[in-house]
């Protein structure tokens, strides 16, 4: 159990940094309250882990040939880098990290899948990229059903809040459905725990980490989608869900904020203003080749470290 | 269902159009007592038509605070919040400028001499015109219906109306052989009656920025 503390500890981070870009919006405009934005996620995170949890299982212990031991590795070494990256302000991507970090124990054991890292690559470039897409998509679909509707003010408001709520939920479900094999994947390959436990625990940790620490960020995150209107920040919350969502049924655990960047930018396209500053869009390449770079490294290091002679017991 | 859950954008929509509802009685009683004053001057009638304009406009800022109450506690999404809030603040100024007008013809004991009153109350008719234009034109907002813009142009085209109205009849009034300070007096009441339509105007295209806010 002891060695599951790692992936407890990067789901708990996940939780309490990820669970803002599905309620942000609608906590920081103070359309839910904190605590029910909290709960609700928590609930659709645990029930998207278990329900479609398996496929980024199934795709992350087939980069590598993992132990127990090496398994704890990654996941102290995917925790201590989302930690490190964060607390010097540094974009991060939990999904990337964990990835950096199995590849590092691939590359100790001289063995690692290359057409398992190509398609999460892809998938990595893919998110902003769907992201993007499928804001227009949506944005062009659901404005066209508003303005055919010819609802009155009241009911708009009445509407947009509970689509908001709907799509941060769906969003929770999503983030549960598609990051809970970077918290507790590389146990499940070490064949510590078996597939079902392992969405298990790494729901409960993601949760826990939104019901104890995820209300700066949400207000934070969500203050920043506040600045689009009502019906764009819906559009966002929504595009990122899909997107999300989508990678889940491919198999690769993604970055929701790049998913969020990605739809906050369509947005931008389709009203012809400018939503994403060219620092964030640098944000994107820097977390793309910075976060599984320092996650690698620091797993390598651990493991070298581990295996000196004053820790070898371990 | 929606209705159920969401009682308090229900009650939040009655309080706006009880507001509205009360600011046509305002103006109705406005204008029974002004057309009293042009006819008779300052009397009993005019008085009882003054308490009337003011109990109906302390009952606007009762109104406009239970709704403001009512925002408060989450109705509506916040952007439409804020947007209710200042149109209302600036709506509630009308009510107030009725009321001024009357204020200082009471207080002042002006009575229209009989070459100004077919201007003044032109001035009056077209003002509350806006009035009654700009009620439907926040309800064809709240609505989501077609028509704010050529509503807006209506009232607009009113506002300039009152404009030539008013210099006009500042013109005539200094043209006079009135008492110098009977010309300032009256002077500042037509200028508080022309205010009107410019404040009806300004609500106007306020509602108009809210509507294009909102299309997506």
């Amino acid at each position: 159990m002891l060695s599951l503390l790692g992936g407890i500890f990067l789901g708990w981070s996940l939780g309490a940094n990820d669970a803002g870009n599905a309620f942000g919006s609608a906590v920081a405009s103070k359309m839910l309250r904190f605590w029910t934005a909290a709960i609700l996620a928590a609930a659709f995170v645990i029930l998207g882990a278990i329900m479609e949890g398996r496929a980024g299982i199934d795709t992350l212990q087939g980069l590598t040939t993992l132990t127990l031991k090496k398994a704890t590795v990654a996941s102290v070494a995917a925790a201590l880098t989302v930690t490190a990256m964060t607390l010097l302000g540094l974009p991060v991507s939990t999904s990337q990290a964990a990835v950096g970090a199995i590849l590092g124990i691939g590359f100790l054991n001289r063995q690692v899948d290359l057409n398992g890292l190509s398609k999460v690559v892809v998938c990595w470039i893919g998110t902003p990229v769907g992201g993007l897409v499928i804001a227009i998509m949506v944005y062009m679909l659901l404005s066209a059903a508003i303005n055919r509707m010819r609802i009155d003010l009241f009911r708009t408001d009445i509407l947009l809040r509970i689509f908001l709520i709907a799509a941060g939920s769906y969003a929770a479900y999503a983030l549960g459905a598609n990051n809970v094999a970077n918290v507790t994947a590389v146990f499940v390959g070490a064949g510590h725990i078996s597939a079902l436990t392992a969405t298990l625990i790494g729901g409960l940790s993601i949760a826990l980490g939104i019901l104890t620490f995820s209300r700066s960020v949400m207000e934070t995150v969500g203050r920043k989608l506040v600045r689009l209107d009502p019906f764009s920040a819906l559009v966002v919350v929504l595009a990122e869900a899909i997107t999300v969502h989508f990678f889940t049924f491919v198999g690769v655990p993604v970055s929701t904020s790049q998913a969020v960047i990605g739809a906050v930018l369509g947005v931008g396209i389709i009203k012809g203003a400018k939503t994403v500053s060219r620092r964030t869009l640098s944000s994107i390449l820097i977390g793309w080749i910075l976060t599984p770079a320092a996650a690698c490294i620091i797993a390598i290091v651990l493991y070298v470290v581990i295996h000196l002679k004053y820790f070898s017991e371990f | 269902m929606l209705e159920f859950f969401f009682k308090k954008e229900r009650q939040l929509e009655s309080l706006i159009y009880s507001y509205l509802e009360n600011l046509g009685m305002i103006q109705k009683h406005f204008v029974k007592a002004m057309n009293i004053c042009l006819k008779e001057g300052v009397s009993d009638d005019f008085c009882f038509l003054m308490d009337q304009t003011h109990r109906f406009e302390s009952r606007a800022d009762d109104l406009r605070d239970e709704i403001n109450e009512l925002m408060y506690s989450r109705a509506l999404i916040p952007e439409s919040r804020e947007d209710v809030m200042a149109l209302l603040e600036r709506v509630d100024e009308i009510p107030r400028s009725f009321e001024h007008v009357l204020n200082i013809i009471l207080t002042e004991k002006i009575a229209l001499p009989d070459f100004l009153v077919l201007d003044v109350q032109e001035l009056i008719r077209i003002s509350i015109e806006s009035c009654d234009l700009m009620a439907k034109q926040i309800d064809v907002m709240i609505k989501k219906r077609e028509g704010i813009r050529a509503l807006m142009s209506t009232i607009d085209q009113n506002e300039s109306h009152c404009d030539h109205i008013e210099r006009r009849i500042i013109v005539k009034l200094f043209e006079s052989d009135l008492e110098p300070f009977l010309k300032m007096q009256l002077k500042e009441l037509v200028i508080v009656l022309g205010e009107i339509s410019d404040q009806v105007d300004r609500v106007s295209k306020r509602v108009n920025i809210m509507a294009m806010k909102r299309r997506v």
